[in-house]
């Protein structure tokens, strides 16, 4: 007889499962278990995962969970079919979303509502029978024992674990005695949450974590019993009970869910009668060329009429109205609006005004973005404007219906420096230990912590990884590893479902209040289910507040799609490198490629975001380039037949619609057969599998007029860039964002950069940096001040007007009641300030500091009536207003406010508004002679060596082509930017300050890549404070 | 009921590595049957292994149910039971 775990707990379980699904499908396929179910709590988020993994290794997957009913009590509940998975994605979510803030639990009438195709098990000790039992309160027990009787039928089993301790034994003895008093039926399940014995520490663990309680203080029954035992460790449980371990069998053999994935599931369109999905879109569609070009071309009517047919055959027409429909609204209601990825290479999509990129004068190929035999849902992406992005997601719930559209969860999971705070508070490690062990990791997860602690010189030469009384600790850490914790809502995604989603998926709450899915997006594609990218993206509120600030301060109405798109003024700046607050283009990476690029042209632009990827520099496609670009080498192909496909990009694959073309052009292949070579190209695929692509292009090539040998080397060509060309469509619309941020920053620079520093979170650099640069553009930046600042900054007669929001601890209410007692009048003193706001006393005193009174008075004035008036204040707030109530100092209670020097006035301005408004501290820091100022590095030659000091901004390891590590260091000081490199044996020299200081000096050799591309190639990097060392 | 003890004995082991025997307080108690056996938890965060117990029938002038557990080599009766 074979005995099948029914009951068995995750990672997914959230903390309360301590062994991978992967762990547990190899432990029981080493048990040779025909069966496993997975039945985690409360949720479903494994499901579809464990569901396609056991299916691959040969265990049939049953799906259920561990539901928490009234009172806390647990049930364990297994889908028999289709409709009892249905029943329990709708019950989970009533579970959730009927409990918005405490636990969520399924009432009893949940239970009976969505009973049908469920087999229900009584659950562990915390369900209500089994706690009933063993509490003596039999009467009880009998009662909901009827109560499942009733609900279930057949359908309703005991569940008897049995752990051979005494307490387990005896409950399970009792339990057992109950069901046959009962005439219930019984089942055995070992209510497994983890795979081996040794893990339970791990399970206790996660359970301290999220009780947020040191683990020697977790209440309640412990055990170590509840892993994967084999089925003769079971038999002998349970050899006095053999009817439980056979209904294990009689169970998993009922538990036939067939789940149909990668079936796509569209929601329905609404249409007029007489019309069908397809008449509609086309008419739309013709419509919309009709207005892009007027009598159309016949290449653009074939494109149109061939897009569309496509589109029909595989039943998407209904998808593209969709999106169609939600772009409509979104650009009638002024929201700026645009398709991303290669959903750009569609004319139908540009026809629909989805995008604004032209597919036909990009020469963008349709098949990259979907073909027939392509057996996936096409995905449009659009990029909304942030600030609007709620509107777009109440139109279509208001569209679809709110039980039909729901936001896509992300799975947050465990890194090295989650693991090593929550471990560490869970054994009560020092706080000194927790930070120190923190410091040094730079994006790794906490297993490759051990694995790299021999060779990252920055975890090398920190101590801390090698004590050995931290080594359990480190290894419990790295047992969490990619661990999920909780969910979020995913940036974009939303999901639109045929009917009510929660039939087919199960949906919860998330922390901010959206109605989530329990499914990530993967698992969410795999189901079919439509999924729309709508993503907040900052730059869009940047150009719409900037063009807003340009009508209100020049009175000049901007139409950004008709801008020249060959200004001279922004190319320079460009290739100057002076782009930070641009999109994709501010990057270090980006600055360094305009200054080897040097670009001219829109094309350029296009060409240089699609450089600057980790894979083209990897596979170096950009020294392949940039001496054909500057007439260094010359441009050939290896046949003539290469240059429609590659002439573009002077013979050289960058993009991935180019791979279509030239497979097309040269084998014979159909765009779609083109496609789908690219695809397995680029996907892992054997080496047999490479050879018989290989074997069948050359052959093809061969047919079609080429030699062998040149055949061989397209072959091997395309084989080396497939992987790493980049989508043209999605680069040429990113293109037209950036082109036309760089041409509101050059010619509107204090309109740009107050739009840039008001939607803050965003882009590559802190607002301290984005201040330094609005000021090196030539633009004035005035501080806040009561009487001129906003809620956003704000431009001034020229001038950007710090926000008041930018001040530490500034909250919405005082900001509101400043700016409202404002409206009645400006305020004509701090007393008179204090009188008409409610404003609280530390932030009175933070703006004094600051300066922000200076429209009164001067700093020290304004700030020496404080003590005076901190009485007052307090009255005020009481409602007293005594006139003489003010003049009763009461010094006592207020700091020392301010001291007038330029440091302090530095400090003051760091330390509240986190900017460097007066100086710099590379102005007044003791760093010396022989710093070299970042203003003036482009004045210093080739290969001459300079110290810099400043404050680094960011640290990046992207990856490289032969492995080795390389850091670059992003550092400022005031006057510029510089962009270090740190090769590996000077991070191996240096490794105890690598990620942990946020101040530098370098000593370094100034490297040249491009006529205007400067780096400093590091020597030596020391701490700020110990100049001398370097 | 059940009668706590905690106190050392010297185990025999079987070639299977079961437990075979016991002296307890000079007295020497013969394995019937081995009932059952299980792993309970223990202070791991302070570096304690998981407790191995065993719950046996033995005999020595009569037949008795006994809980013994073991810590590294050191066998221990945890309790007799009636």
């Amino acid at each position: 007889m074979s005995f099948i775990h029914l009951h068995v707990h995750s990672p997914y379980s959230f903390l309360d499962g301590a062994s991978s699904i992967d762990r547990l499908l190899e432990k029981a396929q080493a048990l040779k278990m025909p069966a496993l179910a997975l039945t985690d709590h409360n949720r479903l988020t494994g499901v579809i995962r464990f569901y396609e993994k056991a299916k691959a290794c040969g265990i049939k997957p049953i799906i259920g969970a561990e539901v928490d009913v009234e009172d806390g009590q647990h049930l364990t509940l297994l889908c028999k079919d289709r409709q009892g998975y249905s029943n329990l994605c709708r019950l989970l979510t009533e579970a959730h979303l009927s409990n918005r803030s405490g636990q969520p639990h399924a009432t009893r009438e949940t239970l009976c509502q969505f009973r049908y195709g469920l087999i229900t098990l009584s659950g562990c000790r915390m369900g209500a029978i089994p706690s009933l039992v063993s509490r003596g309160k039999y009467e009880e027990a009998v009662r909901a024992a009827c109560f499942y009787r009733d609900v279930y039928g057949d359908d309703f089993f005991i569940e008897l674990i049995n752990h051979p301790s005494q307490e387990s034994l005896s409950d399970s003895y009792y339990l057992a005695q109950f069901a046959r008093q009962q005439k219930l039926p019984v089942v055995a399940t070992n209510n497994v949450h983890y795979a081996e014995m040794n893990d339970y520490a791990i399970k206790e663990l996660l359970n301290a974590i999220d009780q947020n309680i040191p683990v020697s203080r977790l209440q309640g029954h412990r055990a170590v019993e509840q892993y994967l035992k084999s089925s003769e460790e079971m038999a002998g449980l349970f050899r006095d009970i053999p009817e439980a371990l056979a209904n294990t069998e009689n169970i998993a053999s009922q538990c036939n869910l067939e789940l149909e994935l990668g079936k796509p599931c569209f929601p329905k369109f609404t249409l007029l009668e007489g019309e069908t999905e397809y008449s509609y879109l086309s008419k739309l569609a013709y419509q919309g060329a009709q207005r892009k070009y007027g009598s159309l071309p016949p290449r653009v009517k074939q494109r149109l009429e061939y897009e569309l047919d496509t589109i029909n055959k595989l039943g998407f027409c209904g998808y593209f109205l969709a999106v169609w429909d939600i772009v409509r609204w979104v650009r009638e209601r002024g929201i700026r609006c645009q398709a991303r990825g290669s959903a750009v290479d569609s004319l139908v999509v540009y026809v629909l005004n989805i995008s604004i990129v032209d597919p036909v004068e990009h020469d963008l190929l349709f098949e990259r973005f979907m073909h027939p035999l392509r057996h996936e849902p096409p995905d449009i992406d659009l990029d909304v404007d942030r600030r609007r992005r709620d509107e777009v997601r109440d139109y279509i719930r208001g569209k679809y219906g709110t039980e039909n559209v729901a936001c896509v969860a992300t799975i947050n999971t465990y890194m090295a420096r989650g693991a090593i705070r929550d471990v560490g508070k869970a054994l009560q490690m020092p706080q000194e230990i927790i930070e120190e062990a923190c410091n040094g990791i730079h994006w790794l997860s906490a297993s490759q912590l051990l694995e790299y602690v021999d060779s990252r010189p920055e975890l090398k030469k920190s101590k801390i990884y090698k004590r050995p009384e931290l080594a359990d600790f480190f290894k419990l850490c790295a047992a969490i590893d990619g661990f999920p914790k909780h969910l979020s809502v995913h940036l974009g995604g939303l999901l639109i479902g045929d009917g009510r989603l929660s039939d087919l998926v199960p949906l919860e709450w998330s922390s901010g209040g959206d109605i989530i899915s329990q499914y990530d997006k993967d698992d969410i594609e795999k189901l079919g289910i439509v999924k729309m990218d709508i993503l907040s993206l900052p730059t869009m509120t940047v150009i719409e507040d900037t063009l807003a600030g340009i009508e209100k301060d020049h009175s000049v109405s901007i139409d950004l799609d008709n801008i020249p798109g060959d200004d001279s003024a922004a190319f320079a700046m460009l290739r100057d490198g002076k782009t930070v607050g641009t999109f994709q283009l501010e990057s270090p990476a980006q600055r360094e490629m305009a200054g080897r690029l040097l670009p001219e042209q829109f094309e350029d632009i296009i060409v240089s975001i699609s450089l600057v990827r980790p894979g083209p520099l990897k596979s170096n496609m950009d020294k392949l380039y940039l001496p054909r670009r500057h007439g260094k080498e010359p441009v050939t192909y290896l046949h003539p037949k290469l240059k429609p496909a590659l002439g573009e990009t002077l013979g050289v694959i960058l993009y991935q619609e180019q791979v279509l073309k030239v497979a097309h052009d040269l084998a014979g292949m159909s765009y779609a057969e083109a496609d789908g070579f690219r695809r397995a190209m680029t996907h892992d695929r054997t080496d047999e599998e490479m050879e018989k692509m290989r074997e069948s292009f050359i052959t093809s090539c061969q047919q079609n007029g080429m030699s062998r040998k040149i055949a061989e080397e397209v072959f091997e060509q395309l084989a080396a860039f497939a992987a790493y060309g980049f989508c043209k469509a999605h680069a040429v619309a990113y293109a037209v964002l950036a082109y036309q941020t760089l041409w509101l920053k050059c010619h509107y620079p204090a309109e740009f950069f107050a739009a840039v520093l008001s939607n803050q979170p965003m882009g590559y650099y802190p607002p301290r940096v984005l201040v330094d640069e609005a000021k090196r553009s030539g633009v004035r930046v005035l501080p806040p001040d009561i009487n001129y600042s906003h809620d956003r900054y704000a431009v001034e007669d020229g001038a950007i007007r710090i926000s008041l929001r930018q001040l530490k601890g500034m909250s919405d209410e005082a900001l509101d009641s400043i700016l409202s007692a404002r409206a009645q009048g400006r305020f004509t003193s701090l007393r008179d300030f204090i009188l008409r706001t409610n404003v609280s006393w530390p932030i009175i005193e933070s703006l004094a500091r600051v300066g922000a009174f200076e429209s009164l008075g001067s700093r020290e004035e304004v700030c020496s009536q404080l003590p005076r008036l901190s009485t007052l204040k307090r009255s005020a707030s009481r409602g007293i207003r005594s006139l003489f109530v003010e003049v009763c100092a009461d010094s006592g209670t207020v700091p020392k406010i301010v001291d007038n020097t330029a440091t302090e006035r530095m400090l003051i301005e760091r330390e509240l508004l986190s900017l460097n408004l007066s100086a710099h501290p590379m102005d007044i820091l003791p760093t010396g002679n022989g710093i070299t100022r970042m203003k003036d590095l482009r004045s210093v030659a080739t290969g001459d060596t300079v110290h810099i000091a400043g404050s680094v901004i960011r640290y990046q390891t992207p990856p490289t082509r032969n492995g080795h590590r390389v850091l670059y260091v992003i550092m400022e000081d005031g006057t510029g930017i510089a962009d270090v490199t740190v090769f590996s044996d000077v991070q191996e020299k240096c490794g105890q300050v690598l990620f942990r200081e946020g101040w530098l000096i370098v000593e370094g050799k100034v490297q040249r890549r491009g006529p205007k591309a400067l780096s400093i190639v590091a020597e030596r990097l020391a701490p700020i404070y110990t100049k001398q060392s370097v | 009921m059940s009668k706590l003890i905690s106190e050392p004995v010297k185990a025999h082991i079987d070639h299977d590595s079961m437990l075979a025997a016991f002296i307890w307080r000079r007295r020497l108690y013969r394995v019937v049957e081995v009932y059952s056996w299980w792993w309970e938890p223990s202070e791991w965060w302070h570096g304690k292994a998981a407790r191995f117990f065993i719950r046996v029938s033995a005999l020595n002038s009569s037949e008795g149910i006994y809980e013994l557990y073991r810590l590294g080599e050191q066998w221990f009766l945890s309790k007799v039971l009636d």
